[in-house]
C-alpha cells in the first residue's frame, strides 16, 4: 500500500503541475500543445545543471558530510533552472501565437519536435551517447528524503504516515503540491487571475476594459512554460533517476488530457491527476505492486500481458475523454489569435 | 466663442480613420454638449461605430483631434478613455459569459489588497448604484444565465461603477422589447438630467426623435450635418441618412395564401445551454403565397426553431410536414429538396468564406448531374451557372465568380446567398434575419425579392428581430416567447405596443387561439 | 513580359512557394548557426570541423566523402540521390496523409501510429503468405493493400471520436499513437502470435523482424537502380508520385474533394448545405490513415529494410515528419512530392554529418522543427511578401485612394463595415 501510494504520487504530481501549466496557458487563450516539448526541455535543463554542478564539485562537501539541507537546496535550484529554461523555451510559442498570430496547434507541434531534437543533439555532443545522467551517484542517494535524516535508525518504524509520506520521498513532490495550491489561489482570488481568465474567455471585452490581452497571454504562457519545465525535471528526477533522454513518453499529452478531464479547474485536475497517476503507476510497476501487503503481487499474477498495463493510461485517456468531452467547457477564446485591429 | 467651448464637453474635430481599402471616417466633426443626449445617426457601415471606437481609444485616427472641455487629449486605449470619464455600452455586449455579474462589473477596475480582490466594497457600491437608478441585476448570477435586458443593465452599471460622465450607447435598443426600450430611454433622460452627457448611436428614427436633443448624421463615412430634433422630422432625417428619398414602407399587394406548405405540430427542440427545451410544443402552418413572420426578442427559441425545421438540430418531439411529406427525421439534404434556407449567420452557415463565389453558389447543387459527371465536377457548367446568378441578382465582387467569398462586402455576400437560395426554386423559403447589418439599399432589394417570391406562390417563413421589418413585410405574425408561440397577430390590425407586450411575455393567447 | 511576371508574382501560389522557400532558408541557416555555435563552444572541434559541418548542412546531398588528404569532396553522388528518393517515398505519403487531413480541417498527428499499424500488417502479410503457393507479386499487392487498410482503420479511430464525441483529434491521435506502439510490440513480442517473424537468421541483431525479401517479396526496382547504382531506390518512389497526383485530382476535381474541403473550411456551412460533416471527418481520417499505412508498406516492402519491433517507447519519426512535409507544401499534393524529397535530403545530410564529422544527425531534426515553427506563421510571411510587393508598386505608380469600396458594391468591405 505504501509503495502504491508513493508511486502513484510520483506520477500524479508532475501530471498535476503540468496540467496546471496547461490551465494557465489556455485560460489566457493560448492552446499549449507544447507541454510535452517543454517538459523534455525542462528535464534536460535540470539534469544538465545537476550534472555540470556536480562536475564542478560544488556540492561534494555537502554530500560527504550528509548535509541534507544543502542537497535539498541543490535540488530546488535545479528545479528553478528547469522552470526558467522552460519559461524561456515557451516564449517561442507566445511569440508565434501572440505577436505573429500563428496557428497554435502547429506552433506547439513545432516545439514538440524541436525540444527532443535540440536535446538529443546536445546530449550526443555533451555525453557522446543518447542519455544524459548525473555526473556521480544517483537521484536517490543525493536527493531523496530518508528516515535517517530525522534520526531514525535503519530498523526503526516511522509509522504508516511517516513511511508513506516522508521516508523515501522527494521534497520536489511537496513543493509541487504547494505550488499547485498557491497558483490555484492566484488564478481565482487575485486581480491578475481574474484578468487572465477574462482574456481566455472574451479578449475583446478584456481589451475594451483596458486589459492588455497580449501581456496577459504572454504571462499565462510563460507561467505555463515554467511549470511544465519544472514538471519535466521533477518527472525525470523521480521516475527516471534524474536522467534526460529526449522524451517523456507522452506525459505532456497525458497532462493535457488530465486538464480537459478536469474541466480546466484545479480541484478537478488534482483528482484527475491522481487517477491517471494510479494508472501510470500500474503501467510502470505492476510487477511490484503489493496492494494489501500480503506478499502477493496480484496484478502480476493475473496473467495479463504487460503490454496491456502499458497501454492502459492511453486507453483510459481515450475512454475518459469520450465520456467527458461533451460536458467539458474549454475557455471560449482559446486557440483564436487576438488581433487588436480586427474587432 | 469661450462660452461655446465650455459648453462642449467632448469635441471630435476632423477625425479621419482609414482601413485597408476604405476610409471609414472622412473628416468627421462631432460636438457633444454637457448634459445633452446627442444621437449619432447613420446606416450600417456609415462609420458610427468606428467613430465611437476612436473616442473610446480602440482605434487611433489618422487625422483630427479630440478635445475634452476644450483641452486636446490623446486617447490611446480604453484606460485613457476611462480616465477621462468616457464609458461605452457596446453593440455586442463586452461581457464574460462564465463570470458573475459582479466580476464583470469590477473587471478592469478592481479594488485589491496585496493583489487580492476585495469584492465586499465593490458589491456595496454596485448595490447602491443599482438601487439609485433602478437597474435591477443579480450580482451573483453568471452572465450566461441572465436575460439580454439584464446584460445591458450590467453594461450600464459597468460605466456607472467607473464614475463615467460621458456615456456612449452603441445601438442599445436592437435587443430590447418596446417596453424595455422605454425604460432605457427614461434611464438615459435621468442621466442627462444629472449632468451626464450621452452619445446615442442608432439608425432608428423613432427612438432618436423621442430621446435625443440633437442629431449628427453620417453617410458612407462622411459628415452630413447636425440638427436639433425639434427642428426636423423623420422623413428629412432619413433623407439625410440615405442621401435620397427613402420608401419607408414596403410596397406589396394583398397576400393570396394558397395551400399549406409547411405544417409544424407540437415541435420541441432541446437547448444546449439549459436543461429546458429551447423550443417547446410549437404548432403552426405556413401557406403558399404568404410571408409568415416569427417575431420575438433574440434568444427566445427562434434560432432553435429554424434549426429544428431545417435539420441542423435534432428535434426532441413533434412532427414537421413539408409539402405533404413527414420530414421530422429527414436529413438536411432530404429537407433541402423542398426548402431553401437563408441562414441567420452568413459567416457560420451561409458561406464557406475561403471558397470562391462560384463554389459557394453550388454549395447544395454540386451533386446534381448538371454540375458533375461520375463524381468529377464540371467546371464549365459551374462557371456558366455562377455567371448567370451573378448577372441576374447583381452580386458585385472584385473578380467575379472566382472571387474568394471572404473578400466580398457583407451586402454582396448576403446577395449571393439570396441568389443561391431563391434560384433553387423551392416551395418554402426560410429566411432568418435576412437584412441584418445591411444598408438601406440592400434591405430594400432583399425585401422586394422576398415579396416577389411570395407572389410566385412560395411560402416564406421570415424570422426577424426588427419590429419595423416584422410590421411592414409580413402577412401574418407569430410571436415567440421562451420557446413557445404566445400569439398570432395580423400586422394590419395590431400595433407595435401590442406586439411588444407579447414579445415580453406580458400577454399571451390561449392555446385555442393559435393557428386559427 | 514584365506584366506577366507581375501577375505571377501576385498569385497566391507564388507567395506560398516563396514563403516555403524562406522558411527553408531560415531553417537551414539556424541549423548552420547552431553548428557554428557548438563549434565555437566546444574546444575539441575547432574551426575546421565547424566549417565542414556548415558545408555539409547545405550540401550534404552532394557529398562524396573525403579524399586521400582528408578533405571533404563534393560532386554528383548517385548513391545519395538514389537513397534520397528511397527515403522520400514514405515521407511523401505521410506528408500526403497530413495534407489531406489538414485540407479537411483536421490535424493528423496520428501518422506515426497509422504508420506503425501499416508496418505490422504489411510485414505479417508479406512474411506469412507462402510464396511457394502464392506468386510473390500478388503477395506484394496483398501486403500493400493490407498495410494501407490497417492504417485506414487506425486513422478512423480519431476520426470517429472527433465526429461523434467531439474529442480534439490531436489528443485522440496522440493516444492512438501510443496504443499502436504498444500493440505492435505486443504482436511481435516473445510468446505472442507473430513471434515467429522475429529475425533469428542474422543472430547479430535482436528485436528485428525479417526483411520481406526473406519471403521473396520486394518492390520492383523498375530500372531505377541502373540510374542510381549502389542505392536503395526502387519503384516505390514512382508509386508515391502517382498516388500524389491521384490525391491532387481527388481533392481538386471531384465532388468528394469538394465535400472534404467544404467540411475543412467551414464545418457548419457544409452541414447547412446537407453535406454530412461526420461522414467526411471519418472519411478524411481514413484516407489519411491509408496513406500513412501505404507509406509504411512501401518502405518495408523494399526488401532491404528491417523493422525494430520493440517500439513501445518511441514513435517512428517518419510519421511526425509528414507534418513538415505537408506544411511546407502548403498541403498541396503536388508540392508534397518536392517537399518530401527535401526532407529526405535533410536525412541524408544528417547521415553525412554523423559519418564524416563530430556532429550528429539530430541537427537535421532541429532544422525540421524550425521549419515547422516557421510554417505556423507562414501567413505572416506571405503577408510580408505581398506587403513589400505592394510598397514596391506604390512607389512606381501611386495607387489612387478612393472612398468607395473597391468592388463598387453597396456596402463596405467586411473588415471596415461591421466593427463592434
Amino acid at each position: 500500500m505504501t509503495f502504491l501510494i508513493q508511486q502513484t504520487l510520483i506520477y500524479a504530481v508532475p501530471l498535476m503541475i503540468v496540467a496546471l501549466a496547461g490551465v494557465f496557458a489556455e485560460r489566457s487563450g493560448i492552446i499549449n500543445l507544447a507541454l510535452e516539448g517543454i517538459m523534455i526541455f525542462g528535464a534536460f535543463a535540470g539534469v544538465l545543471f545537476v550534472n555540470l554542478t556536480q562536475q564542478a564539485g560544488v556540492f561534494d562537501a555537502a554530500k560527504a558530510n550528509d548535509n541534507y539541507l544543502a542537497l535539498q537546496g541543490f535540488m530546488l535550484l535545479a528545479m528553478l533552472v528547469a522552470a526558467i529554461l522552460g519559461a524561456l523555451f515557451s516564449l517561442l510559442l507566445s511569440f508565434a501565437s501572440v505577436n505573429l498570430k500563428a496557428d497554435q496547434t502547429i506552433g506547439g507541434t513545432a516545439l514538440n519536435l524541436m525540444a527532443p531534437a535540440l536535446v538529443l543533439f546536445f546530449i550526443r555532443i555533451v555525453a557522446n551517447q543518447n542519455t544524459l545522467q548525473m555526473y556521480t551517484g544517483d537521484a536517490a542517494s543525493w536527493f531523496m528524503i530518508k528516515k535517517s535524516m530525522f534520526g531514525y535508525g535503519r530498523n526503526d518504524d516511522m509509522g504508516f504516515f511517516g513511511s508513506t509520506f516522508i521516508d523515501k520521498t522527494y521534497l520536489a513532490t511537496y513543493i509541487c503540491i504547494i505550488l499547485f495550491v498557491v497558483l490555484s489561489i492566484l488564478l481565482y482570488k487575485t486581480r491578475f487571475g481574474l484578468r487572465l481568465r477574462s482574456c481566455g474567455e472574451n479578449p475583446q471585452a478584456a481589451d475594451s476594459l483596458g486589459i492588455n490581452v497580449y501581456k496577459m497571454r504572454y504571462a499565462g504562457t510563460t507561467i505555463s512554460g515554467a511549470l511544465a519545465g519544472m514538471g519535466g525535471f521533477v518527472y525525470a528526477l523521480t521516475t527516471a533517476n534524474c536522467a534526460s533522454t529526449g522524451e517523456v513518453a507522452g506525459f505532456g499529452f497525458l497532462a493535457l488530457a488530465v486538464m480537459i478531464f478536469g474541466n480546466w479547474k484545479p480541484l478537478n485536475i488534482a483528482g484527475a491527476a491522481l487517477l491517471f497517476g494510479l494508472f501510470k503507476c500500474i503501467a510502470a510497476s505492476y510487477t511490484s505492486i503489493d496492494i494489501n501487503g500480503d506478499g502477493v503481487f496480484l496484478l502480476a499474477q493475473l496473467g495479463i500481458s504487460p503490454h496491456i498495463y502499458r497501454m492502459l493510461p492511453y486507453l483510459v485517456t481515450l475512454v475518459v475523454l469520450a465520456f467527458t468531452s461533451k460536458k467539458s467547457r474549454a475557455p471560449k477564446a482559446e486557440g483564436i489569435p487576438y488581433d487588436k485591429g480586427k474587432r | 466663442m469661450r462660452t461655446m467651448e465650455a459648453e462642449n464637453i467632448i469635441e471630435m474635430l476632423h477625425i479621419t480613420k482609414e482601413f485597408p481599402g476604405i476610409i471609414a471616417n472622412d473628416d468627421i466633426t462631432l460636438q457633444l454638449r454637457r448634459g445633452e443626449i446627442h444621437a449619432l445617426l447613420g446606416e450600417n457601415g456609415a462609420g458610427k461605430s468606428t467613430l465611437m471606437s476612436v473616442l473610446f481609444g480602440l482605434y487611433q485616427p489618422e487625422a483630427g483631434e479630440i478635445r475634452k472641455n476644450g483641452q486636446v487629449v490623446k486617447i490611446n486605449d480604453p484606460n485613457d478613455a476611462t480616465a477621462l470619464g468616457i464609458g461605452m455600452v457596446h453593440q455586442h455586449f463586452q461581457l464574460i459569459d462564465v463570470f458573475t455579474v459582479l466580476d464583470n462589473i469590477i473587471l478592469g477596475a478592481e479594488t485589491t489588497k496585496f493583489g487580492f480582490l476585495q469584492k465586499k466594497e465593490a458589491r456595496k457600491k454596485v448595490e447602491e448604484l443599482s438601487e439609485k437608478y433602478g437597474l435591477k441585476v443579480d450580482l451573483d448570477a453568471k452572465v450566461e444565465d441572465i436575460t439580454v435586458g439584464m446584460q445591458q443593465r450590467v453594461e450600464i452599471l459597468k460605466m456607472l461603477y467607473r464614475d463615467n460622465e460621458i456615456l456612449i450607447f452603441d445601438e442599445p435598443t436592437a435587443v430590447l422589447t418596446p417596453q424595455e426600450i422605454e425604460e432605457l430611454m427614461a434611464t438615459m433622460k435621468e442621466f442627462a438630467k444629472e449632468g451626464k452627457s450621452i452619445l446615442f448611436i442608432s439608425h432608428k428614427l423613432n427612438e432618436i426623435m423621442e430621446v435625443a436633443d440633437r442629431v449628427t448624421v453620417l453617410r458612407k463615412g462622411k459628415y452630413v450635418g447636425t440638427v436639433n430634433t425639434c427642428d426636423t422630422d423623420k422623413q428629412s432625417l432619413s433623407n439625410m441618412m440615405v442621401g435620397r428619398p427613402v420608401q419607408l414602407e414596403v410596397v406589396k399587394d394583398e397576400a393570396r395564401p394558397g395551400e399549406t406548405v409547411l405544417k409544424v405540430e407540437h415541435l420541441s427542440v432541446p437547448s444546449h445551454t439549459h436543461k429546458k427545451d429551447a423550443v417547446h410544443d410549437v404548432s403552426f402552418e405556413a401557406r403558399a403565397g404568404e410571408i409568415l413572420c416569427i417575431a420575438g426578442i433574440d434568444g427566445n427559441g427562434q434560432t432553435e426553431l429554424v434549426y429544428g425545421l431545417t435539420g441542423l438540430e435534432k428535434c426532441s418531439g413533434g412532427t414537421v410536414t413539408l409539402c405533404g411529406h413527414d420530414i421530422s427525421h429527414a436529413t438536411i439534404r432530404q429537407r433541402g429538396e423542398n426548402m431553401s434556407h437563408i441562414p441567420e449567420d452568413r459567416h457560420k452557415h451561409g458561406l464557406v468564406l475561403d471558397f470562391t463565389l462560384e463554389q459557394n453558389l453550388v454549395l447544395q447543387r454540386f451533386r446534381e448531374p448538371r454540375f458533375q459527371h461520375m463524381g468529377f465536377i464540371k467546371p464549365a457548367a459551374v462557371r456558366e451557372y455562377a455567371d448567370r446568378l451573378i448577372e441576374q441578382y447583381d452580386v458585385r465582387s472584385g473578380q467575379g465568380p472566382v472571387t474568394v467569398a471572404r473578400s466580398m462586402s457583407g451586402g454582396n455576400q448576403q446577395k449571393a446567398i439570396i441568389a443561391r437560395e431563391v434560384d433553387r426554386e423551392k416551395p418554402l423559403i426560410v429566411a432568418v434575419q435576412p437584412t441584418r447589418g445591411l444598408d438601406v439599399g440592400a434591405i430594400e432589394y432583399i425585401h422586394s425579392q422576398l415579396v416577389a417570391e411570395r407572389d410566385k406562390g412560395r411560402a416564406v417563413l421570415l424570422v426577424s428581430l426588427e419590429l419595423d421589418e416584422v410590421m411592414s413585410l409580413s402577412d401574418r405574425i407569430l410571436v415567440m416567447y421562451e420557446g413557445e408561440i404566445v400569439g398570432e397577430l395580423d400586422p394590419k390590425a395590431t400595433t407595435v405596443q401590442e406586439l411588444g407586450l407579447y414579445m415580453a411575455g406580458a400577454k399571451r393567447m390561449t392555446k385555442e387561439g393559435e393557428g386559427a | 513580359m514584365k506584366e506577366k511576371l507581375s501577375i505571377l508574382w501576385g498569385k497566391d501560389g507564388t507567395k506560398s512557394v516563396l514563403a516555403s522557400l524562406i522558411s527553408i532558408v531560415i531553417g537551414m541557416a539556424v541549423g548552420a548557426l547552431i553548428v557554428v555555435l557548438v563549434g565555437l563552444l566546444n574546444p575539441s572541434m575547432g574551426l575546421g570541423t565547424m566549417w565542414e559541418g556548415v558545408r555539409l548542412v547545405f550540401g550534404g546531398l552532394f557529398s562524396t566523402g573525403r579524399d586521400a588528404a582528408g578533405q571533404l569532396t563534393f560532386g554528383f553522388n548517385p548513391t545519395n540521390i538514389g537513397n534520397m528518393l528511397f527515403r522520400a517515398t514514405p515521407l511523401i505519403l505521410t506528408g500526403l496523409s497530413v495534407a489531406v487531413a489538414y485540407k479537411t480541417g483536421l490535424f493528423n498527428i496520428g501518422a506515426p501510429g497509422q504508420y506503425l499499424m501499416g508496418t505490422a500488417a504489411t510485414l505479417i502479410l508479406a512474411l506469412s503468405i507462402p510464396t511457394e503457393t502464392v506468386p510473390a507479386p500478388l503477395v506484394w499487392v496483398i501486403a500493400f493493400a493490407g498495410g494501407s487498410l490497417a492504417g485506414a482503420v487506425w486513422g478512423c479511430i480519431p476520426g470517429l471520436v472527433k465526429a461523434f464525441l467531439n474529442i480534439n483529434e490531436v489528443l485522440a491521435c496522440i493516444m492512438t499513437n501510443w496504443i499502436a506502439a504498444n500493440l505492435v510490440t505486443w504482436m511481435f513480442d516473445r510468446g505472442s502470435l507473430f513471434e515467429n517473424l522475429q529475425n533469428t537468421v542474422e543472430n547479430t541483431k535482436t528485436a528485428y523482424i525479417y526483411k520481406t525479401s526473406f519471403n521473396g517479396v520486394e518492390t520492383s526496382k523498375m530500372g531505377l537502380d541502373l540510374i542510381f547504382p549502389n542505392s536503395q531506390v526502387n519503384g516505390g518512389i514512382l508509386i508515391a508520385i502517382v498516388i500524389a497526383i491521384l490525391m491532387y485530382i481527388l481533392m481538386n476535381k471531384t465532388t468528394l474533394g469538394y465535400e472534404l474541403k467544404a467540411c475543412g473550411a467551414n464545418r457548419h456551412a457544409a452541414r447547412y448545405a446537407g453535406i454530412s460533416d461526420k461522414r467526411n471527418i471519418v472519411l478524411s481520417m481514413a484516407i489519411a490513415g491509408a496513406l500513412s499505412g501505404a507509406a509504411a508498406s512501401l518502405y518495408y516492402l523494399a526488401g532491404n529494410t528491417e523493422f525494430f519491433w520493440s517500439t513501445y517507447q518511441s514513435l517512428p519519426a517518419t510519421g511526425f515528419n509528414g507534418i513538415p512535409v505537408a506544411l511546407l507544401a502548403v498541403c498541396n499534393p503536388i508540392g508534397v512530392i518536392f517537399t518530401g524529397c527535401f526532407m529526405s535530403m535533410l536525412d541524408i545530410v544528417g547521415l553525412q554529418l554523423t559519418n564524416l564529422t563530430a556532429y550528429n544527425e539530430y541537427i537535421t531534426d532541429v532544422i525540421i522543427s524550425i521549419i515547422v515553427y516557421l510554417s505556423a506563421f507562414s501567413l505572416v510571411i506571405k503577408l510580408a511578401i505581398s506587403g513589400s510587393h505592394r510598397k514596391h508598386r506604390k512607389a512606381a505608380e501611386p495607387a489612387p485612394v478612393s472612398t468607395a469600396p473597391p468592388d463598387g458594391g453597396d456596402g463596405t468591405p467586411e473588415k471596415g463595415g461591421e466593427q463592434a
